[in-house]
């Protein structure tokens, strides 16, 4: 894809989040700039408390910036909006949750919390059409018009996600941010929420930010790859080229961990760790994050970017 | 092991087939419907204690709220006949009977003023049951609802915790005997006196419940679907809290009724026109061993009334926790 000429769709700007507890400030996001195209997948990977979800809730407007800003469609959404513009930003971008026993309401009914969205936006002309469009949907995401009287408790993992995945699509949105959304599933169904949110892609034209840690699965969905580490980016490339050419030392730490699915391999594999307290000099030369060619963004010192830019085109 | 042949060549299509698989039919949940109440109603019944407290529960109702409309408890009926006061129930049955007055009335003796104890009883549950019954109506209505918003809302979280922590270093009884002194000792000042800040402690509780689910998951994903924060404590807190308001509910209807019987015992309940079961046992404190039929009956029904609600509330209790459900 060529991201020269096209407006992003979502920008984040010099983004930093930090979490207050009296006079201990945590910083979980220092200095986050990507953009994200309409109609691609981008992935947001790293460890756990590396601020993918912080980031991912930022966009969602649930946690607040404490620097920079994010923009949608060129317009400021971070921040204190207008009553009409949060509206306006809450249907269209969605979010996908991580945990669907917990993000599901317990005591209400499939259809109350498909339909949920619909009331607050009352995104239906009367009840025949509402009750049209939560029967279209549940049928979309594979299941049956007759879950719709039942409750959260007496589906499986893979169906509770697929009903999440439903009352956020229901509400027609352009933007998903889908928050680890198969990682608290069984491996047999991962593939089967893949492809469904893949399915609406190809139907709708839903950008997805996609937060994950699994690198297998951020292969077959994504575009483009964002790697973070400790609320910093470390590497922003597309897909293939991320994984043919990972340049940062902590993008090579996180490949070298991805299972080989042949025991003899897997058994000789030397991991490679990431120390950034070795591998790193940041002393006198201030890091940063830089395009080394065809949207490939490295994190790094002026000398560090020089190597980095040798080893890639050599 | 030893009886299965290892040399026998079975034929592996023998053993396995593939079947068919239809993706529709294995959503299918074959589970029967799931109803909260019904689940409720269920769970609660299942228990026998529930039965026997019910059928006590409305023997009771129908003595305390039927009987007193058929047979008026009147204190003063034998006030000039000093012949008849403190006589022992069997005293009372031969007194009456040979005045032609006798039957169920004396089955409990007299009082100081020649007064049924048997009808006071009722007449004084009564008074009880109905303290009880509108003090938790007022304390629970508003301390549910104070403690939603308190619980939800930060900036009145710390408005109230400050409020909170001032009325509740205040002595209850320092306060109830102020306020009794101040307007009166009625049947509605005491039930103003024990409402005024009776209900804070509830919503102290339930800010603390709404505090421990208000941020859950769900809640969220109602916050990016846009719900407004209305309904999300209707929708999303407040169903998760009926069993924690019952179980408020069963610990607070008993509790009136024991507080009226020892605000009214240390002489700061209601006053001495209302018949309650507080001022029969402070009245007969001082004979509680030689006119022991005056002072035991009021005593054994606040004790039966207390255990009844409180089983019984018990019982809802747990029946509406949905994880006693499966």
């Amino acid at each position: 894809m060529d991201y020269t000429n096209k407006e992003p769709l979502l920008s984040l700007k010099d983004v930093d989040i930090s979490f207050k507890n009296g006079k201990n400030v945590f910083k979980a996001v220092q200095d986050v700039s990507f953009d994200i195209y309409e109609g691609e997948t981008v992935s947001l990977v790293g460890e756990s408390g590396s601020g993918k979800t912080t980031i991912g809730r930022a966009i969602v407007r649930v946690n607040p910036l404490s620097k920079g800003e994010i923009t949608y469609r060129g317009k400021r959404i971070s921040g204190k909006l207008s009553k009409a513009e949060d509206r306006d930003v809450v249907r269209k971008i969605q979010m996908i949750f991580q945990d669907p026993a917990a993000s599901l309401n317990e005591r209400a009914t499939i259809e109350y919390i498909i339909s949920e969205g619909l009331y607050n936006f009352h995104l239906f002309e009367d009840e025949k059409d509402r009750m049209q469009k939560v029967e279209k949907i549940i049928e979309d995401v594979g299941l049956l018009p007759e879950h719709l009287t039942r409750y959260p408790h007496e589906f499986s993992g893979g169906q509770r996600q697929r009903v999440g995945i439903a009352r956020s699509i229901v509400m027609e949105p352009e933007f998903i941010v889908a928050d680890e959304p198969i990682s608290a599933l069984d491996v047999s169904i991962r593939a089967q929420i893949l492809n469904l949110l893949k399915k609406f892609q190809d139907e709708k034209g839903i950008t997805y930010l996609f937060i994950a840690h699994d690198l297998s699965v951020v292969r077959y969905i994504s575009d483009r790859i964002v790697v973070i580490y400790k609320g910093r980016i470390m590497e922003i490339a597309e897909t293939e080229e991320l994984f043919n050419h990972p340049l940062h030392p902590y993008t090579k730490s996180l490949m070298s961990a991805i299972p080989v699915p042949d025991p003899i391999i897997e058994k000789e594999k030397s991991l490679f760790v990431y120390e950034p307290e070795k591998m790193h000099d940041y002393s006198e030369e201030k890091p940063s994050l830089v395009d080394i060619g065809g949207g490939h963004f490295v994190y790094g010192s002026p000398s560090e970017i020089e190597k980095y830019k040798a080893v890639r085109f050599s | 092991m030893a009886d299965i042949d290892t040399n026998a060549v079975v034929n592996e299509d023998e053993l396995f087939r593939f079947i068919d698989h239809d993706t529709i039919e294995s959503e299918k949940i074959i589970a029967p419907r799931y109803s909260y109440w019904r689940s409720v109603f269920r769970v609660f019944f299942r228990k026998k204690s529930s039965w026997v407290m019910i059928v006590l529960l409305v023997l009771l109702l129908l003595c305390s709220f039927v009987l007193p409309i058929f047979c008026p408890y009147r204190p003063n009926e034998n006030v000039t006949l000093s012949t008849s006061f403190h006589l022992s129930p069997k005293e009372a049955m031969q007194y009456f009977a040979e005045r032609g007055q006798g039957g169920i009335k004396w089955i409990l003796g007299t009082g100081s003023t020649g007064n049924s104890i048997f009808y006071g009883i009722w007449s004084s549950a009564r008074t009880s049951l109905l303290l009880a019954i509108i003090c938790a109506a007022i304390n629970m209505t508003i301390g549910v609802v104070v403690g939603a918003v308190w619980g939800y809302s930060k900036s009145v979280d710390q408005v109230l915790l400050v409020i909170y922590s001032i009325i509740a270093n205040v002595p209850f009884i320092l306060m109830i005997t102020v306020l009794v002194y101040v307007i009166g000792s009625g049947f509605w000042s005491f039930i103003f006196a024990l409402t005024i800040t009776g209900w804070f402690g509830i919503a102290y509780f339930f800010r603390t419940q709404v505090l421990i689910i208000r941020d859950r998951e769900y809640s969220l994903a109602s916050r990016c679907l846009g719900t407004p924060t209305s309904r999300i404590v209707s929708k999303n807190i407040m169903p998760f809290l009926t069993s924690v308001i019952v179980t408020i509910l069963a610990t607070e209807l008993p509790s009136y009724i024991s507080m009226e019987v020892f605000l009214s015992y240390i002489g700061v309940g209601l006053s001495a026109n209302v018949a309650s079961l507080g001022r029969m046992i402070q009245e007969a404190q001082t004979a509680f061993l030689t006119y022991w039929w005056e002072f035991w009956p009021p005593v054994f029904i606040a004790a039966v009334l207390t255990i009844i609600l409180y089983v019984l509330g018990q019982n809802l209790a747990d029946a509406t926790d949905p994880r006693t459900h499966m």
